[in-house]
């Protein structure tokens, strides 16, 4: 019974030290990117990337950006947005969001197709596929 | 260790709580702080553990509490500028409840978003609504405009609220608004005040609200950030799930 609790408790003792080390590498994530940002006088956007079936789809939260002055490209592996901030907060101002993700697969940069709605810009991408049709039997 | 402190003694009667601890879309903690700047709600207190982080906060040159009480007339509202700590959520959940039971409180309000992936294409989102018990659903519903919260999960402070309150017999209600999962929501916060409104028989004008969404936005996107963290170590994502039925 003793051994049992031990044995228990050396594993929760392990438990509490990896969720320890998870939030000190978020933390230093964190630090990383917000030191990144004043120094080189951009905003690093909120941003989610999601594989759905056959499409890749992007959304960032660009704030204070206009349509018409975001700039997107796509690159068979990536996506790149560069905007102008046009904040009132004076922390922001003159600051412009940069984004560049590397996609998990490969896309055909011809098919992206972008908006841009109450902030949020969203992008999305059909994924290349090459390889031959197998038959099922 | 979870302590309530009232600077200035909390007192009266029939109280309403509106919690607007950060979550999804920052929802209920942007819905919150527009209610407490809007109806002049007057700071009286605070919420201290030894869980939370070794932080203080300074605005205007003042030291503030992380999570401070506010109060005027039958209403106390209650917001944080962090998310709260995983492992303090029920601990948190039952002292508040506990308090709320020691002030006879007559509701608790706990705001929050509800995730929508398909929130771009929503130019008014819904709200939803679920209380402590089924009466108080069906008095919210009678408001009009709102849909009942029928399956799937609520994780975080806020369904430990309402679990605790439906243990201890306290009337309580998470009202939820269609929103944005880990971008800030002012859209949604907008149309869960107008619901308040209602609720609470008070006239507030949430157009200044809409008009400052793209100024909140930025201003909340570290706050976001870390609340998208912790979301992530309270299986949040469940929220997108429905529990298993089994025939």
């Amino acid at each position: 019974m003793e051994r049992e609790r031990s044995f228990w408790r050396r594993i929760l003792e392990e438990l509490r030290r990896m969720e320890e080390e998870f939030s000190r590498v978020e933390e230093e994530f964190l630090r990383l990117m917000k030191e990144a940002e004043e120094r080189r006088g951009c905003i690093t956007p909120l941003y989610n990337l999601y594989e759905s079936g056959d499409e890749i789809i992007l959304t960032a939260d660009l704030p204070g950006a206009s349509k018409d002055e975001i700039d997107l490209t796509a690159g068979e592996d990536y996506f790149r947005i560069e905007a102008p901030c046009r904040s009132p907060l004076r922390r922001e101002e003159g600051r412009k969001y940069i984004l560049h993700v590397r996609l998990p697969v490969a896309i055909d940069p011809e098919s992206v197709r972008a908006r841009y709605k109450e902030g949020v810009l969203e992008v999305v991408a059909k994924k290349k596929f090459t390889g031959y049709r197998i038959k099922v039997e | 260790m979870i302590r309530i402190v009232e600077v200035k003694p909390i007192d009266g009667r029939g109280f309403v709580i509106l919690e607007g601890f950060p979550d999804v879309g920052l929802v209920g903690t942007i819905a919150t702080s527009y209610l407490i700047d809007k109806l002049g709600l007057e700071e009286v207190g605070y919420i201290d553990a030894e869980l939370l982080p070794p932080i203080i906060s300074i605005r205007d040159e003042r030291i503030k509490e992380l999570i401070r009480i506010y109060s005027k007339e039958n209403i106390i509202a209650i917001v944080s500028d962090i998310p709260i700590p995983p492992a303090m959520i029920k601990p948190m959940g039952h002292r508040l409840v506990s308090w709320a039971k020691e002030k006879d409180v007559r509701l608790i309000l706990s705001l929050s978003g509800l995730p929508e992936p398909n929130r771009l294409d929503i130019d008014k989102p819904q709200i939803f609504v679920l209380g402590s018990r089924p009466e108080i659903t069906e008095m919210l519903i009678k408001l009009n405009g709102v849909n009942k919260f029928k399956d799937g999960f609520i994780a975080g402070i806020k369904g430990i609220i309402l679990r605790e309150a439906a243990r201890m017999g306290v009337d309580a209600a998470i009202i939820l608004a269609q929103s944005h999962y880990n971008y800030p929501d002012p859209g949604a916060a907008g149309q869960l005040v107008s619901f308040l409104s209602k609720v609470l028989d008070i006239e507030v004008d949430i157009k200044p609200l809409l008009e400052s969404a793209e100024e909140l936005k930025l201003r909340l996107r570290d706050l976001m950030r870390r609340t998208d963290q912790m979301m992530q170590g309270i299986q949040k994502s469940r929220e997108l799930e429905l529990p298993p039925v089994y025939l």
